[in-house]
């Protein structure tokens, strides 16, 4: 019986391991094209295309980027603020609204639901929207429009509500009701605890959602001490691409910027401090950690 | 007791709940019902001196102009495809690659491979339409370059329409399956150890122990994202299909969906009223759709349903 | 006990902060609202301007402050902030106002004009071009009438736009906008690599026939290159173009309507025509000799990068600005390459320099300080400290003068304003520009061009769509789809793919378009009295 079980898994063990190396060499090669672009002479990859070595060896690309290294900075702060407060804040709110939500004996919990997954299905569109953040609620140019509107979204609500359900079984909050503990209490003392592969997932997505976001920047910012790190970014490859596409007409030039490896730079730039950061979130991935929590 | 009183009895009996409630309930009344009397718009002439409520009532005109080509069938059916093929398949092998690596041992092995495959989610598909091109254009892509060497035909892929369904299905679970694999994941870990030991002292295999604990617990969190994206179908992955498709009208048959349709048709027009329009349309399709399955699944099994 | 009630004061607590906030963010919603309403007027600011008539603008109560909102394109130079200071000190004496300026930045910026325009809000000035929708913007009520605003709020600007300026820039018979007054060509030209031209001792090209043997003397001796740079916007960039120096067509007509330069009063359908048919068996000559990459749908490297990269040969067309831009790229990188440049004006004759709705400056209609806005742009066209200030920054700081040339102290990156930094296209004053030196190549060609110059009959005209919305909108798509391979050259056969094209143009609505933009072009061409 034993040994059977062990062939098995050796067989497992195996197809996983083959599985697993493809989707990742998969996943890694377009990568590494892509730090190897941003290393190239821009003039080289559009001549040659891309190379996993760089044909032409250059800076130019991050020197780009880095024209004005203040800006860069602030917008790593910028985003960095905002992603932040509003992961801490929107987790907050989140879990508190997935658990309630969850609650069996939560009489209205369907309504809700409802209401809020309604709004994934009809907005007013972009108009009223932006009418209401700038003429309403006047969030022009402050921290707190970039911020609120990420702070929730419909589907990490009820994918924390999903998590909590899984990770908290009723008993458990049936028997801290009888202990008199109340809801809030449950909910801080036990629920927290119990669903943190849940929140670390849901921490995970509303961060990236968060340091991803340049189009509530687009909308609403106009001061550059205020950009976030992806539109800042993306602002000096839309510069190059629209003078070269149309700015025709306008008589003006940018001079000589490199579109392409300034492109990549830009990806590597973005995407490295999110990868200094995942092993932290992975350490919730780890089974058992929950009933430990549980006992503890 | 009278039913009347039923709301104040639960509003004070579970005041606390509702008070937790409450942030979440003002968020979505603020940020996303208020502006809703913006679907207004779609059935209005755009006017720029006076109020939405006071411009001129137009009934469904500005819905025209998504049959007036006689793509409006085909982008839908196109568009329905695509989403299941992602829902689908990117749930599916979603699961199936948080199964394998969450069984794995070697801590450093998983935690690595993990990481990597989070990557692409950073690929822009601004970046990513580049290196695609790359690989495939006619004169010098990487594959014809390969295909010489070989002596073989060279294959011009941009003017192949049906290869494109597979690359852009393809390019959809490559950028998004890190993403998805970590909700499946973080359910795999909340499920309880004994389970497990249970099953081993009962002599069940890794692949019976993966088939009758593992999946099953998997299925409310499978269900839940389906009926979520169900929602959406008729929109989404806009980037992925303009980026990678473009001006390249070769290729619209088959990648064509509503959303970029909307967006070329509308890039020319700078209308309101019609892009309003175009997204009730899609809002409909989406919550009729919904609406149907979830009173299916809540009659046969009302923990699945999403509301 | 205790600490529950710890845990209940806490989340109250929240829920209050959230509270708080709201009330606090719709608060400074009114007194946003009400603080431009001055906060104590000083005793009758219109003394100072009695005191010194010259300066003060005669007709226009300036007696409480304003701050006005300026709305750029693209993206705010480094040391905007520096400049606004300036301007706002100088500003706020002459007439009693501040001014922010504010850019859309080039991300989504047809998106963000939009939303500045339809939303409603304050915007007192804002940038208005023919590729920024002038026209139908302003003949949907967009934008202020200046007719009569402009000669009382700001007289010197009125004088200073000469009449026929005003006049072209007229929609519906009304001025809606202030043009610019610079004069300069975006004519087309033929760019190409002569170094290449002379080794092979191919033809200069100059029409569409030499052009064509250039490319081939070029696909028949290196093999590695591309002749012709071309991208996936086979529309703007290769047929329109195309058109331009192959027929006389009186500009860029949407619609597949053709009409030519020398008989406006005449209209015809050019898609389906048998001249179409022509151009698109050009284009798949093109093509099949491998002039153009095959899959030019799919290429997004600008034109110029593909040749200053040395990937192609030939530029079938580009304004004389931009080939100077590419000129000096290529002798900075390359200086054994030589690049030739023959503008098209000088084979067809039509030299039209750029129509005064090109550039210029609007007063949207949510604007509440129409004369203020006015009599500030006033300022910035007119009075030289405010001109050469919003051109080119600080004198001595971020530019010197080196024998009446425009000289950048430092570089792209170090100096904080570069020359027009604030993209002041609209408010350029030719008796105050300075230029580079490396831009006589281009006052060379424009001085060319101005020999034979003839008037733009095009531009002016303002399309109303309203009728044919839903068609306009379908008929992009067909376009896209059955057009642009047609135009890429990649349809094997010719009379069937623009049967096809022409069949499902037809089904969106193209009969509808058509008719109706020939009536009200030809409305207009009598109108104007356009020959």
């Amino acid at each position: 019986m034993k040994i059977k079980d062990d062939q098995h898994m050796k067989w497992f063990r195996l197809i996983a391991f083959v599985v697993i190396i493809a989707a990742s060499i998969a996943c890694l090669f377009p990568f590494l094209l892509i730090i190897s672009a941003s290393v190239t002479k821009n003039e080289a990859i559009i001549r040659d295309g891309y190379n996993l070595i760089p044909t032409v060896f250059s800076l130019e690309g991050y020197q780009t980027v880095f024209r004005f290294p203040q800006q860069v900075l602030q917008a790593y702060g910028v985003t960095v603020l905002t992603t932040v407060v509003g992961t801490t804040l929107g987790l907050f709110f989140m879990t508190m609204a997935g658990y309630v939500l969850q609650r069996r004996d939560f009489k209205y919990r369907n309504f809700f639901s409802f209401m809020i997954y309604f709004t994934t299905l009809f907005g007013g569109g972009l108009v009223p929207w932006y009418i209401l953040m700038t003429k309403y609620l006047n969030l022009t140019d402050t921290i707190t429009v970039l911020i609120f509107p990420g702070l929730m979204t419909p589907f990490l609500i009820i994918l924390m509500k999903n998590f909590i359900r899984s990770a908290v079984p009723d008993e458990v909050v049936e028997s801290a009701k009888i202990d008199g503990a109340n809801d809030f209490t449950i909910y801080s003392r036990i629920v927290l605890h119990l669903s943190m592969p849940g929140i670390a997932t849901v921490g995970l997505f509303l961060a990236l959602q968060y340091w991803n976001d340049w189009f509530t920047s687009s909308l609403f910012i106009n001061d550059v001490t205020l950009y976030q790190l992806q539109y800042y970014l993306y602002n000096v490859i839309n510069a190059m691409s629209f003078v070269a596409q149309m700015g025709a007409g306008t008589g003006v030039s940018l001079g000589d910027m490199p579109t392409e490896s300034t492109k990549m730079a830009m990806a590597i730039i973005v995407t490295g401090p999110i990868l200094f950061l995942y092993p932290f979130i992975q350490r919730y991935f780890v089974k058992g950690l929950t009933i430990g929590a549980v006992k503890g | 007791m009278p039913k009347k009183h039923g709301l104040l009895r639960e509003l004070v009996t579970n005041r606390i709940m509702f008070l937790m409630l409450l942030p979440t309930l003002i968020f979505f009344i603020i940020n996303s019902y208020t502006p809703m009397v913006g679907i207004y718009y779609a059935f209005t002439q755009f006017d720029f001196n006076t109020s939405l409520f006071n411009s001129q009532f137009v009934g469904l005109k500005n819905f025209e102009f998504l049959w007036k080509s006689g793509v409006l069938m085909k982008l839908t059916l196109n568009t329905i495809g695509y989403n299941l093929a992602f829902i689908l398949l990117g749930n599916v092998l979603a699961i199936a690659l948080a199964i394998l690596l969450s069984e794995l041992k070697t801590q450093w092995f998983k935690k690595l491979t993990q990481s990597i495959m989070f990557l692409p989610y950073f690929v822009s598909f601004v970046i990513l339409s580049v290196i695609v091109y790359n690989v495939f254009n006619y004169e010098s892509g990487f594959l014809n370059t390969l295909l010489a060497k070989f002596s073989a035909e060279p294959v011009d892929v941009y003017n192949t329409p049906w290869v494109w369904v597979f690359l852009i299905i393809l390019f959809y679970l490559w950028k998004n399956l890190g993403y998805s694999m970590v909700i499946y994941l973080a359910t795999i870990t909340g499920i309880s150890e004994e389970y497990y030991e249970a099953a081993k002292i009962d002599g069940a295999n890794i692949f019976q122990r993966i088939w009758y604990i593992t999946v099953p617990m998997l299925k409310t969190t499978f269900v839940m994202l389906l009926l979520f994206a169900l929602g959406s179908i008729m929109k989404g992955q806009f980037d992925l299909f303009y980026q990678l498709v473009g001006n390249n009208g070769m290729l619209y048959d088959t990648t064509d969906i509503l959303d970029t349709y909307v967006y070329r048709s509308l890039k020319v027009t700078f209308d309101i009223g019609m892009s309003t329009a175009a997204g009730l349309y899609q809002s409909l399709f989406g919550f009729i759709l919904i609406m149907t399955v979830n009173s299916i699944i809540k009659k046969i099994n009302s923990d699945y349903a999403l509301f | 006990m205790k600490k529950q009630g710890v845990k209940a004061a806490s989340l109250l607590l929240t829920l209050m902060m959230l509270v708080a906030m709201l009330a606090a963010c719709s608060g400074g919603g009114s007194s946003g609202n009400g603080g431009t309403a001055a906060p104590a007027d000083p005793p009758k600011l219109t003394g100072t301007s009695e005191e010194k008539p010259d300066n003060g603008p005669a007709g226009i109560d300036t007696s409480k402050e304003v701050e006005l909102q300026f709305y750029m394109l693209g993206d705010a130079p480094k040391d905007i902030a520096i400049i606004q200071d300036e301007i706002n000190k100088m500003a706020k004496e002459d007439l009693n106002a501040t001014v922010k300026f504010n850019y859309t930045s080039w991300t989504d910026w047809d998106q963000k004009y939009k939303l500045l325009l339809g939303s409603g809000q304050q915007v007192d000035l804002i940038f208005t071009a023919e590729w920024t929708q002038y026209q139908s913007y302003a003949k949907r009520g967009a934008f202020q009438p200046l007719d009569e605003l402009v000669p009382k709020a700001a007289p010197e600007l009125y004088e200073f736009v000469p009449k026929d300026m005003w006049e072209a820039v007229k929609i519906d018979d009304k001025i809606y906008t202030v043009p610019a007054t610079y004069k300069e060509y975006v004519t087309n030209g033929f760019v190409w690599r002569e170094d290449l031209r002379e080794k092979y001792n191919l033809p200069k090209p100059v029409d569409i026939a030499t052009f064509e043997q250039y490319l081939d003397g070029i696909k028949k001796n290196e093999p590695n290159m591309v002749p012709l740079s071309m991208n996936s916007d086979v529309k703007g960039n290769l047929m329109d173009v195309f058109r331009s120096i192959n027929a006389k067509p009186i500009g860029a007509t949407p619609y597949g309507i053709g009409i030519d330069y020398e008989n406006p009063g005449e209209v015809y359908s050019y898609w389906g025509s048998e001249e179409h048919k022509q151009d698109l068996t050009t284009m798949k000559r093109w093509q099949d000799n491998g002039y153009m990459v095959k899959n030019v749908l799919a290429v997004k490297d600008t034109l110029q990068d593909q040749i200053t990269s040395g990937k192609a040969a030939a530029l079938l067309g580009d304004n004389p600005t931009r080939f100077n831009d590419t000129l000096i790229k290529v002798q900075a990188a390359h200086p054994d390459w030589k690049l030739a440049y023959h503008p098209f004006p000088l084979t067809n004759g039509i030299a039209t320099p750029v129509h005064p709705i090109h550039n210029g400056f609007a007063v949207p209609a949510s604007s509440k300080n129409a004369e203020r806005a006015l009599a500030f742009y006033e300022k910035m066209v007119t009075d030289k400290r405010y001109n050469l200030l919003t051109q080119y920054g600080i004198e001595g700081k971020n530019y010197e003068v080196v024998d009446g040339y425009y000289k950048m102290i430092g570089d792209g990156n170090s100096n904080g304003f570069p020359r027009e930094g604030m993209n002041g296209w609209a408010w350029r004053n030719p008796e105050y520009m300075l230029f580079d030196k490396n831009y006589d190549g281009v006052k060379a060609i424009f001085d060319e061009l101005d020999k034979i110059q003839v008037p733009d009959k095009f531009t002016g005209f303002a399309e109303d769509y309203s009728s044919y919305q839903a068609e306009r909108a379908a008929l992009e798509q067909v376009e896209k789809q059955y057009l642009f391979p047609l135009n890429a050259g990649l349809v094997g056969n010719i009379d069937e793919g623009l049967n096809t094209f022409m069949e499902k143009a037809k089904q969106a609505g193209l009969d509808k378009i058509q008719e109706e933009y020939k009536k009200q072009w030809l409305q207009y061409v009598s109108e104007q009295g356009i020959k």
